[in-house]
């Protein structure tokens, strides 16, 4: 038995990359608005209920679908409050991460009879052995064996995010209102539709993340589904820099670190030096540490959880 | 020359507009939070009247219902006035959750480690020591926020991670209970000199409250902390300046005001205030600290904070109105054919509602003070052009 089965560490990082990744770019629109999303959290959880529902139903295509609409729901609940009523975003993220737990118990309760999970034997797409990458050597290739469509898909998204963001007038829109809000008075009035229209991407996306453990029929949700991971994401997504490609970057390293790790200390003896418990904590305090700045400076958009207010006005 | 003209603005003092205008935000959110509940609760088949009065009966009928509202309040006050320390600072705490996770640890090592002290040295010790545990837990993302400019926001919530962590370890480890064949994942049991008794056995109440309400000492404590932090907030100066760098921190530096050490040392006293939300649960309740233990009630404190205006008075009310709602749930639980959550959702509803409705009535007031004075400025210079020579 080797030491360190990395195959099955790095399946296992991929698997969490991609729901956090998802989450993550939900994240990134929301942020460089300038809107501050703490909901994440609730928006993932929604998007897991919805999306085990969706797929019970109709099949995990529309799983998937209708687990990003449930997130739509919450982003635009957000979007009310901090853009139309101008609620500070975090409260409202707050709010909406307390609402989010009821509410996807609630649900549960309404679909599927019992408030913590869903039959565990709900269809799920087909798993498929990556090409050429499943015949790594050194068990690598065990990485991209059995793997959900859903893992390549969220890598290839980073593509089509980076042109919306940075080659399109909605993303420039998109960044100018999270930068500067009031600059221009003649884009004063696109700025809260646009910032209304990006929470709705937003949510969506981070949907998304929610909806695809149930879509793989992997997960049963527990009380807490995704604990902690929707609010992990917001952190990370905070700096202006994070591109969808640095966010792709740091979170699977850290992601393949800890879950690998953890799975990696069952089947290898000699990393069980260190207590599992310390190695779940290595995701939050390499956060903390980008955060604080010691690993090059990281800066949110300028106008990032600000409320807005047109001209002068109260 | 003409008399002078200028029309005294409207005499109701802006403080009685001020009242006027939060009690009909807060009516009008309750109103709306309501009726929005009531939609709900009516796709399920079910009376919302009904469900309403089950509520109020449950959390009032009894001397002893009463005491379960009150003992449910109990750490949401204290979660509330942490928070609320830090907001009057223009500081988020999102950590009170794992800074009261972290409270409940070091609480639990003193309640272990002292346990040869007596009585009336152990439990304040204990108590103390859950303050130092959060305060401490406040500090490290307090120096980060002074430090090097890390948004509290994240760090707190990166520090909630780690104190789930923390907790779990100890649990699996150092503090964990050397009983054999335990089921459950716990320390050891404290000595009985280490909890906080109820209320109800120090003033012989025995007869109408069970002994299984765990309404403690402590309630009273967390009213005294709200009269402490309201005597600090509004009476000292140390309050004047953390009011003053939370509404203008421009102003307050420029009025020689530090803000990095005013900033840390609200972190550290809303930390502080966060290590006794688990305490109510721990010494109170179980007497040991075990995996499943209460989680939520930081967050719950945001929320407590928000529906109280970050007002020592209002986070009581508050924390109490919560109280009642987490006891009604047991009461729909029981009653109707309804997922108690719905009360979570309505919990919700009318946070948002609340937070919405102070904001525009905030806006509409300072529009009205805006216009007023614009009208005076207006009189007083048409005036001076009429005074002026022609």
């Amino acid at each position: 038995m080797p030491l360190l089965d990395l195959g099955a560490a790095v399946a296992i990082g991929l698997r969490y990359f991609t729901i956090i990744y998802l989450t993550g770019l939900g994240g990134l629109f929301s942020e460089r608005s300038g809107i501050v999303n703490i909901g994440l959290e609730g928006m993932m959880i929604i998007g897991t209920v919805m999306g085990a529902w969706g797929t019970l139903e109709y099949g995990p295509v529309a799983g998937l679908v209708i687990g990003a609409a449930g997130g739509l729901g919450l982003g635009l609940v957000h979007a009310l409050a901090t853009v139309t009523f101008r609620v500070d975003h975090i409260v409202s993220g707050v709010v909406i991460n307390v609402v989010a737990v009821g509410l996807a118990r609630f649900l549960a309760q309404t679909f599927f009879g019992q408030a913590t999970q869903s039959d565990p034997s709900i269809p799920h797409f087909d798993k498929f052995d990556v090409p050429l990458l499943s015949q790594l050597p050194l068990g690598l290739g065990r990485a991209f064996e059995a793997m959900s469509p859903v893992v390549p898909a969220a890598f290839l998204l980073t593509i089509p995010i980076l042109f919306v963001l940075n080659k399109t007038r909605f993303g420039l829109r998109l960044r100018s209102a999270g930068e500067n809000p009031g600059r221009d008075p003649s884009r004063r009035c696109a700025c809260s539709s646009a910032s209304l229209r990006r929470r709705h991407d937003l949510g969506s996306v981070g949907g998304a993340g929610g909806g695809l453990p149930r879509d793989r029929g992997e997960r049963a949700l527990p009380r807490r589904p995704d604990a902690g991971t929707g609010i992990h994401r917001a952190g990370g997504s905070d700096p202006r820099q994070l591109e969808a490609g640095v966010v792709d970057a740091r979170c699977s390293v850290v992601r393949i670190r800890s879950g690998g790790s953890a799975e990696a200390q069952r089947r290898a003896p000699v990393i069980s030096v260190l207590p599992e418990q310390f190695i779940r904590m290595i995701p939050y305090v390499v956060t903390m540490i980008a955060i604080a700045g010691f690993v090059g400076r990281v800066q949110p958009p300028a106008a990032a959880g600000r409320v807005r207010r047109r001209g002068g006005s109260l | 020359m003409s008399a002078r003209t200028i029309t005294p603005t409207p005499t109701r003092s802006p403080w009685v507009e001020l009242i006027g205008g939060q009690a009909l935000a807060l009516g009008g959110a309750f109103l709306f939070a309501a009726l929005v509940g009531a939609l709900i609760i009516r796709a399920y088949g079910v009376s919302p009247l009904e469900v309403y009065r089950i509520i109020w009966v449950y959390s009032s009928s009894e001397l002893s219902d009463f005491a379960r509202v009150l003992a449910n309040a109990t750490p949401l006050i204290f979660s509330g006035l942490a928070v609320a320390v830090a907001f009057k600072a223009g500081l988020f705490n999102i950590g009170v959750e794992g800074q009261y996770i972290v409270a409940m640890l070091t609480a639990s090592m003193a309640a272990l480690g002292l346990d040869f002290l007596p009585s009336a040295l152990l439990l304040p010790a204990v108590v103390l020591n859950g303050m130092l545990g959060g305060a401490l837990w406040a500090l490290i993302p307090g120096l980060l926020k002074v430090r090097t400019g890390a948004h509290e926001v994240v760090t707190t919530i990166m520090m909630n991670g780690i104190a789930l962590s923390l907790v779990a370890w100890a649990l699996l480890d150092p503090l964990k209970s050397s009983e054999q064949g335990l089921v459950d994942l716990r320390t050891d049991i404290f000595t009985t000199k280490a909890l906080v008794p109820t209320i109800a056995t120090s003033l012989g109440l025995e007869e109408q409250i069970p002994g299984s309400v765990h309404l403690t000492w402590l309630f009273p404590l967390a009213l005294l902390s709200c009269a402490l932090v309201w005597f600090l907030l509004f009476r000292t100066r140390l309050g004047y300046e953390i009011r003053a760098i939370g509404s203008s921190s421009g102003s307050a530096e420029a009025g020689g005001i530090s803000i990095r050490s005013l900033q840390l040392k609200a972190f550290v006293i809303s930390g502080a205030l966060g290590g006794l939300v688990g305490l109510n649960n721990l010494l109170g309740d179980r007497g040991y600290l075990g995996h499943n233990y209460e989680i939520g009630l930081g967050f719950a404190g945001i929320t407590v904070a928000f529906l109280g205006r970050n007002h020592p008075l209002g986070i009581a009310l508050a924390a109490i109105l919560l109280g009642m709602l987490a006891r009604g749930q047991e009461g729909i639980a029981v009653t109707f054919e309804l997922p108690s959550e719905t009360l979570i959702i309505l919990e919700g509803i009318l946070i948002l509602s609340v937070v919405i409705a102070y904001e525009m009535v905030r806006r509409g007031l300072a529009r009205r003070r805006q216009r007023a004075v614009r009208a005076e400025e207006r009189a007083i210079s048409t005036e001076g052009a009429e005074d002026a020579p022609a």
